[in-house]
């Protein structure tokens, strides 16, 4: 037993002084080495040329197509609303048709939603997070190529949808019936372009929470890191709870389209409250994810400007988290009006009210950073001031609503309308443009003009509060939502008017702003290096532009480094704290403990590549061909896409390295491997595994659903699934995950062929498990009654995630014998019997629910 | 294996740290999900919503105790009077100790007042009209 465990261990640990001493710090580096270093950097980090260009990953150029593209879709999105606005500013005016008007409202929501506000955030921070924390990249580089890839096909498809007169019309959170029961493929559209979309948010929450676990510069505890970094791993945690019920509400929606099962049709026992559970679960956490990232930028700017740290650091971490974990009480206020009992409206009637709380406690932490520092009232602080302004009155009417009797009277009026503007422009749109006047000589190397942003913001703000205040008016005069045309004498067209003309001055603002962004600046001069004076990482960025995002990744001992470690600037740039060289011209950056930041591994990070843009490709038809009923193309893409995939995997990720370590600078050797809980990778399926679980719940929950709503669920009388086929699927899932368990084990015990024999028998028994519960199902009709369509849903779930378990397994066995997994090296099957562990319990809770659930209720 | 051990030890312990500030805010979810679950399923089944609704006040004054528990061993290891410090922002080992204690503290205020206003309606509401 010792040799192995001996050898096991082999896999070296981090040795040497950590941390640096004030002696080692302040020794000189030579000139030429200086040199030599940065040579080899740059050369390892170059940005590809030409046509090239296009195969970047790299988290600078990845977060600036990000950016613009979200800009497009939200330029785009606003012309709709243009449109919208100018179709209301005169009674019964026939500029546009009902069904253009339908289009148009129901896209300038997914749009604004889906395509800007979302992707927005996760542009933002795979553009800055790296630089704050002092990291050459995300740990996933290549990962958010793809993510981006998909964003931007998923995103055309959506919304060029409206040029061909087919987008979908049934409103932005798509409501059954009229949404199921639309013709034309507005629908599917919505469905599978945004579910696209979704797969691709999952990925970046998945590479953000990891880059702020695990890709801190040394030294950045916890309570010092920024607090920008606190709001994205809150935010990245609320996108894996939210998102999946939507894509799982996504799934029922599109197999109810495609295929007839009832899930939201009463007549055949389904429930269209369900799609509205799910659609809320998802869509108020939701407007959270979309404000505080945007507001984690006002606590950037601000301490800035004060000239001094935040006060409450602790306070506006607490208001982060609090917020986060409360939003997801909120979901029913969205649905006063359906029905439900007196009581439940009351639970979320008071979680809505105590939400304010904590978002209340981070603007009270502003104020007071503000009122004790001496401000320099920047250009970026007065968009802070107008977000601040309209946030707050955004959230007094929200109070408001969230008092179930004035919701009553006030429901699908354009008091609603005015409400959810004035928070998404007071908590996401004006910090955003703030953000861009701040961070855009980080992000371009060059200033924004101060003229032309004065006069963007008071057009905008001049013309947002003449669009929007009189709408609370008109709201209360009793216009609904989503009217395309309204009869003169009511008293709305003066209101109407007024709303128009504020949307034009708007637009006028968006202009200049857009104008600034693109105009020409080469003959600005040389911008200063930190133009701001901030205390935060991101400003010890290149001027001009170097691609290893950061020359020397720093030792950090406190908040506002720059500030407080003098000296720090001069000693990155000499290269003299750690991974000052690319000795073997790869990309790597540094991976550091989860808590307190302390070096652990040299992770090599990908680069450039066309196969991210070949599996973005290829997904992107598995989802678009659907759309059309075109299910053999669909099909081919499919596989298409995990080839790509695999490749991509194969080639570039967990390596078997040339050396076990190396040394990192500042007397530190760090190991190039990691597996298991050390690994990145294990952080990443673990992220993305709780997801794929919180989707596996909520379509868990449309089952109790069913029970809840209905007298008689399961039917009296209703043919059930094959019992003994539901254990014996049960019995070879949990076998599959055992032999996968069991070969991890053995492989790290050196006993290679037992191991292979194991990772070639488990997909015998996972296919065997996953065969068995598709024929339990097999005499069942979805068509007829919900309950036989449940039960094919689930078992249809655990087939698929059972298939990908078994490409997974087949991999591990390909590396085993390849030589890429050995008995030291072996991070996929540990990754992949992660991947199991999550699988088994689906399994286990489907069978149950399948084979004990007839039974028992 | 040992210093494997050692490291799966210590990263246990990271781990734990960064999850007990969750503590708080869980212990209110728990009980928001349980709240909301039952009243509805108690509506919806017609089964006795006095019952439910007694049951869940005796709910909520446990979960307020479990948050109060969760405050006090929060705010003995922010620990401000003996440290003297309130802010905790260097970036020393005992800096991180006390900052966690003291967000965790934070949390449980927050959550302790969620499941005030969460049980509010247990005690002013009628059933399920």
């Amino acid at each position: 037993m010792t040799d192995h465990r001996q050898d096991r261990s082999a896999l070296p640990k981090p040795s040497g002084t950590y941390p640096p001493t004030e002696e080692m710090l302040a020794e000189p580096v030579p000139d030429e080495v200086q040199a030599a270093q940065a040579e080899r950097l740059r050369a390892a980090w170059a940005t590809p040329k030409g046509f090239r260009y296009w195969t970047a990953v790299n988290n600078s150029e990845v977060g600036k197509w990000y950016c613009l593209t979200a800009l497009i879709f939200m330029l785009l999105a606003g012309v709709m609303a243009l449109l919208i606005r100018a179709q209301l500013a005169v009674p019964e005016s026939e500029l546009v048709s009902a069904d253009r008007f339908n289009q148009l409202f129901t896209m300038h929501g997914s749009a604004m939603m889906f395509l800007f506000a979302v992707p927005m955030f996760e542009a933002i921070s795979i553009l800055l997070l790296p630089g704050m924390l002092g990291a050459r990249d995300m740990p996933f580089p290549r990962l958010s190529a793809f993510g981006y890839w998909c964003f931007l096909i998923g995103g055309v498809f959506v919304i060029g949808s409206i040029f061909f007169d087919a987008a979908p019309r049934a409103g932005w959170f798509m409501y059954p019936p009229l949404a199921t029961e639309d013709e034309g493929p507005g629908s599917d559209i919505w469905l599978l372009g945004l579910s696209f979309i979704e797969v691709a948010s999952i990925a970046a929450a998945v590479e953000l929470i990891v880059g702020t676990l695990k890709c801190r510069p040394p030294g950045m505890r916890v309570n010092i890191m920024p607090l920008y970094a606190w709001y994205v791993m809150v935010v990245g945690g609320m996108i894996l709870f939210a998102f999946p019920p939507l894509i799982a509400g996504d799934f029922l929606f599109e197999l109810e389209r495609s295929f007839d099962w009832p899930f939201f049709d009463p007549e055949r026992g389904g429930d269209p409250m369900l799609w509205q559970h799910l659609f809320w679960i998802f869509g108020h956490p939701e407007v959270y994810i979309v404000f505080l990232p945007s507001i984690a930028i006002a606590a950037m700017i601000i301490p800035t400007v004060a000239r001094r740290p935040i006060v409450g650091y602790s306070w506006i971490v607490l208001s982060a988290v609090g917020t986060g974990f409360l939003s997801f009480g909120l979901w029913v206020h969205h649905m006063f009006t359906t029905g439900l009992p007196t009581i439940s409206l009351g639970f979320f009637s008071a979680a809505s009210e105590a939400v304010v709380i904590p978002t209340g406690v981070q603007i009270f932490a502003f104020l007071a950073t503000l009122m004790v520092g001496r401000v320099k009232m920047t250009l970026p602080m007065l968009w802070i001031a107008g977000a601040l302004a309209i946030f707050t009155m955004g959230g007094l009417t929200g109070v408001m609503l969230a008092l179930a009797p004035f919701d009553f009277q006030a429901h699908d009026t354009y008091f609603v309308v005015a409400h959810l503007h004035y928070t998404l422009f007071g908590g996401m749109v004006f910090p955003v443009i703030a953000g861009v006047y701040y961070f855009f000589p980080f992000i371009q190397k060059k200033q924004l003009s101060e003229r032309l942003g004065r006069w963007a913001f008071w057009l905008i703000f001049c013309g947002f509060n003449l669009t929007f205040l009189p709408m609370h008016l008109t709201g209360l005069w009793g216009m609904p939502r989503r009217i395309y045309t309204y009869p003169t004498g009511l008293g709305w067209d003066g209101l109407n008017l007024i709303s128009t003309v504020g949307a034009f001055v708007i637009a006028a603002g968006f202009a200049i702003f857009v104008w600034d962004l693109i105009r020409p600046k080469h003959r600005q001069p040389q911008i200063k290096r930190n133009p701001w004076e901030a205390g935060t990482l991101e400003w010890t960025h290149d001027v001009p532009e170097e691609a290893w995002g950061i020359r020397s990744i720093p030792h950090v001992a406190s908040r506002y480094p720059l500030w407080d470690q003098p000296e720090m600037q001069a000693r990155i740039d000499t290269g003299r704290y750690y991974l000052p060289d690319a000795a073997e011209g790869r990309r790597e950056t540094l991976v550091t403990s989860v808590i307190d930041a302390e070096p652990i591994q040299v992770q090599r990070v990908t680069g450039p590549a066309w196969i991210t843009q070949a599996a973005a490709a290829f997904t992107g038809g598995a989802f678009i061909f659907p759309t059309f009923h075109w299910y053999p193309p669909a099909i081919v893409c499919a596989v298409l896409a995990v080839c790509c995939i695999i490749y991509w995997l194969w080639t570039s990720t967990a390596r078997v390295p040339e050396a076990p370590s190396k040394d990192a600078g500042l007397g530190l050797t760090l190991p190039t491997y990691a597996s298991g809980h050390a690994s990145v990778g294990w952080w990443a399926m673990w992220i993305t595994m709780l997801g794929d679980a919180t989707a596996f719940a909520s379509l868990v929950f449309g089952f109790f659903f069913y029970w809840t709503s209905q007298d008689d669920f399961p039917p009296e009388g209703a043919m059930h699934a094959e019992p003994w086929l539901v254990g014996l699927a049960a019995l070879g899932l949990a076998v599959a995950w055992a032999l996968t368990v069991g070969a991890r084990e053995l492989n790290r015990r050196w006993m290679v062929g037992a191991a292979r024999t194991c990772l070639a028998v488990a997909p015998l028994a996972a296919a065997g498990g996953a065969a068995a519960l598709m024929v339990s199902v097999l005499e069942l009709e979805p068509e007829t009654h919900v309950y036989p369509a449940v039960l094919w849903a689930l078992a249809i779930w655990v087939t698929v995630h059972a298939g990908a378990g078994v490409i997974m397994q087949l991999y591990c066995l390909a590396g085993s014998v390849f030589g890429k997994l050995t008995p030291r090296y072996d991070a996929d099957i540990w990754n992949v019997s992660l991947y199991w562990h999550f699988q088994v319990l689906a399994a286990l809770v489907t069978c149950a629910v399948m084979g004990l659930a007839p039974g028992v209720l | 294996m040992t210093e494997r051990k050692e490291q799966l030890e210590e990263f246990a312990e990271e781990r734990a740290s960064l999850m007990k500030i969750t503590m708080g805010p869980l212990i209110w979810a728990i009980h928001f999900v349980i709240c909301y679950g039952l009243a509805a399923v108690t509506c919806a089944k017609g089964w006795d919503i006095e019952m439910a609704r007694a049951g869940l006040l005796v709910f909520s004054v446990g979960s307020l105790g479990a948050i109060v528990w969760v405050g006090w061993n929060s705010w003995r290891q922010w620990n401000p009077h003996e440290t003297g410090d309130y802010f905790n922002s260097w970036g020393r080992a005992e800096d991180r100790h006390h900052f966690l204690g003291h967000a965790a503290f934070l949390l449980a205020i927050i959550s302790f007042l969620g499941v005030v206003f969460t049980s509010l309606p247990l005690v002013m509401l009628g059933g399920c009209q």
